[in-house]
């Protein structure tokens, strides 16, 4: 009973979801707009799940002194962010909108940051010309690369066009193939979840 | 106003063909025919990659990446990947680390975990702590699970699923402590980064065949064979469409 | 040399490039590409009064590359009078999206309600997404400042995407796919992205079957944009680091290729 209700509205969800694609009729309209409804209700409340995680894990963390100090500042942003919204309000101007434009988005920004760097430490490790078809992948990144910027224009046109072309043609190409056998995979995995074959989600049963 | 929306009509048939073609598969695996897949190499070393870090006394990290959430296939994926992971370091003792952006992941995680302790026959072994939500903001996430692998050194290092800008950032960190990494997503781009990151990708549909690859459970390797046949039916369709479209120009019959 | 140290050798050299990059101007010669052509132009014939929906779907992190473009097209919309309806399907993304929105908004003297709108943030985009298709009071039944949807002028004949000529994403994820698989597959939707750099060639598929109308992409996308709007702005500052960085990462494949083949040949000869 435990496993099988759970399958069965798995199995209900799914072939109504289905089904409504095909069909324009009000009635389908109606059903289609309800699950949209409760989805939103639904994940609006798993919210509240991961805050109480959050919340749990750093107040254990703080009292058994493992990273106490940053654990305690996370809980304190956590607290401090809807008291100021409540408090000023959302709008421009707002120290709520103060914080997150001063803090938050700088923070984000470095670590994104940090991308930059690690692709210029991976590009110099795995960009050697060990065979042939690595030596073609190295000149098209070469010719990408300059594609991008604008002062290989004063060179040569050509390496724009040449970015353009690899863009649109041979790496499409992969990238196409790469995507249809992703959408089969993703096809067949949903497949496996409706009918219930797929049950991992469900209590980690294989 | 008619029940049936004729417009879809090419998605229905492409639909109801795929639906025969797995039931197709689904009933020859009953009537007794077997499938087999070929070796995947990432998921062959998910042996060799605990094993590691048994030896070295240092744990496994395994990350869901930041850009999908549980509804996503690629997610059912990599618990599926998962769980097979969570029992071989159950088995051998070894610390297995899921930090995690999303509340509900986490939940269906530590059951996971929890049940593939339990299958492994080490109930105590599992360790809720390991498994913990951190944030649903993306960088935050990835400089907390930098932290993380920075600081724990780990052997062994499980990318596995829906990754956004932040998978170079977890990739080249794990490969600075020296862990072993494998590594598998559905997003084109972040797969290139991994391939020249990590020590094994899983490309494309191999990330949804190890399900099947892993449990060698009969229905689900035959769904698995379903997805080829449909992708040759899908290239023969193609090579159709090319040489209809270059000797009659003006033909659309094969765009819908 | 160690690993480390080559480590630190790379990103210590490409931190002083890209610093020094800032400090120096030079002007560099853009030249407009075809994609962003398009798009400019589309939006320079739209009649005055079209709406426009902008969605601010990225974080926070993206904002140097991101920001660029979604101010020059804000700018350029605004200047031709077009409506504006802002939303964004990331948390973060909302507060950005008002940012940005109000403050552009200042420049050209629009007012809230009448010109632009914000609708704030939706979890469960693609409920979001599909829902706005049917009815947008449905799923934003108030804009972001609590104000009902029926008290705000531009929003009184605005029931669905019928009555909006394209939707903007301005994204750096594939949540402008969304856009593209649920709002234009399912109810025709013009849709066009506004994207960080690495993003562009997820996309591309898209931009060839006509699904995606345009794109705009990257500091260079916003730097091309700028150009043909007449003004330049952060894109074309950050242009001048960008071009730095790129030819440091040649430089690197080339030097990295070099000890490769050096060392491959003492092995030889060793051997």
């Amino acid at each position: 009973m435990r496993t099988k209700i759970p399958l069965a509205i798995c199995f209900l969800s799914g072939a109504i979801m289905f089904l409504q694609y095909f069909s324009r009729h009000p009635m389908a309209k109606t059903v289609y707009s309800g699950i949209l409804d409760w989805w939103q209700i639904i994940f609006a409340f798993t919210l509240f799940v991961g805050v109480a995680a959050f919340i749990k894990n750093g107040v254990k963390s703080i009292s058994r002194r493992n990273d106490a100090p940053y654990k305690a500042v996370s809980l304190a942003g956590l607290l401090l962010m809807p008291i100021l919204a409540l408090i000023g309000g959302v709008k421009f101007g707002s120290p709520f909108l103060w914080v997150f434009d001063n803090m938050q988005a700088p923070m984000q920004s470095t670590v994104f940051s940090l991308l930059a760097f690690f692709v210029a430490s991976a590009s110099f490790r795995g960009f050697r010309a060990r065979t042939i078809p690595a030596a073609i992948l190295l000149v098209s990144a070469v010719f990408v690369l300059l594609g991008r910027i604008p002062i290989a224009d004063y060179i040569t046109q050509s390496f724009s066009s040449a970015a353009f072309w690899i863009q649109d043609y041979p790496s499409m190409a992969a990238r196409r193939a790469i995507l249809i056998g992703i959408g089969l995979g993703s096809m067949t995995t949903a497949l496996r979840v409706i009918l219930g074959i797929e049950r991992t989600y469900l209590q980690g049963e294989r | 106003m008619p029940i049936f929306d004729a417009t879809t009509l090419p998605t229905l048939v492409v639909s109801a063909i795929s639906l025969i073609i797995v039931a197709y598969a689904i009933i020859s695996v009953k009537r007794g025919r077997g499938f087999e897949i070929r070796e995947i190499p990432g998921l062959k070393a998910i042996d060799e990659a605990v094993g590691r870090a048994t030896e070295m006394g240092t744990p496994v990290v395994f990350t869901p990446g930041w850009g999908g959430d549980i509804q996503r296939p690629t997610t059912i994926a990599s618990m599926n990947i998962l769980s097979s992971v969570a029992e071989k370091t159950a088995e051998y003792d070894c610390r297995l680390i899921y930090p995690t952006h999303d509340p509900v992941i986490m939940a269906v995680a530590q059951e996971v975990v929890k049940e593939a302790s339990l299958r492994a026959g080490y109930p105590d072994r599992y360790r809720a702590d390991d498994i913990f939500y951190i944030t649903s903001s993306q960088f935050g996430y990835a400089a907390a699970v930098d932290g993380l692998i920075s600081r724990t050194k780990p052997a062994s290092v499980f990318l596995l699923g829906t990754f956004e800008a932040e998978s170079l950032i977890m990739a080249e960190t794990g490969n600075s402590v020296g862990a072993i990494q494998i590594a598998g997503t559905d997003s084109t781009i972040q797969l290139a980064f991994f391939i020249v990151a990590c020590d094994y990708t899983l490309i494309g549909e191999e990330l949804f065949a190890a399900s099947g690859y892993l449990s060698q459970n009969k229905s689900i390797l035959s769904s698995v064979k379903a997805q080829d046949m449909i992708k040759i039916l899908i290239a023969l369709f193609i090579i159709v469409a090319i040489i209809w479209a270059t000797i009659d120009s003006t033909s659309t019959w094969w765009r819908y | 040399m160690t690993s480390q140290r080559v480590r630190w050798i790379i990103f210590g050299s490409l931190f002083v490039l890209a610093v020094v990059s800032y400090l120096i101007t030079i002007k560099l010669k853009i030249r407009p590409s075809p994609q962003v052509q398009k798009t400019y132009d589309y939006i320079e014939t739209l009649p005055p009064s079209s709406v426009l929906l902008i969605s601010f779907d990225h974080e926070a992190s993206s904002l140097p590359e991101i920001k660029p473009i979604a101010q020059v097209i804000l700018r350029h919309a605004f200047s031709r009078n077009l409506r504006i309806i802002g939303m964004s399907l990331f948390a973060e993304g909302t507060a950005i999206g008002y940012n940005m929105l109000s403050e552009t908004a200042r420049e050209f003297d629009k007012g809230y309600g009448s010109d632009f709108v914000f609708l704030g943030f939706k979890p469960q985009y693609i409920s979001a997404i599909l829902g706005m298709g049917e009815s947008i009071r449905s799923v934003f039944p108030e804009d972001y400042l609590g104000n009902p949807l029926d008290s705000l002028p531009l929003m009184k004949h605005i029931d669905n995407y019928d009555s909006i000529s394209m939707v903007i994403s301005i994204a750096d994820g594939d949540r402008a796919v969304q856009w593209i698989e649920y709002a234009g597959a399912r109810y025709n939707q013009k849709i066009l992205a506004g994207l960080t750099a690495a993003m562009i060639t997820t996309y591309d598929p898209y931009l060839n079957s006509g699904q995606l109308y345009s794109v705009v992409g990257g500091l260079k996308g916003a730097a091309e944009y700028e150009t043909l709007y007449g003004r330049p702005g952060s894109g074309s500052r950050g242009l001048l680091a960008q071009t730095t960085s790129h030819i440091f990462i040649i430089a690197l494949i080339i030097i990295g290729n070099i000890i490769y083949f050096r060392n491959r040949a003492s092995r030889k000869g060793r051997g």
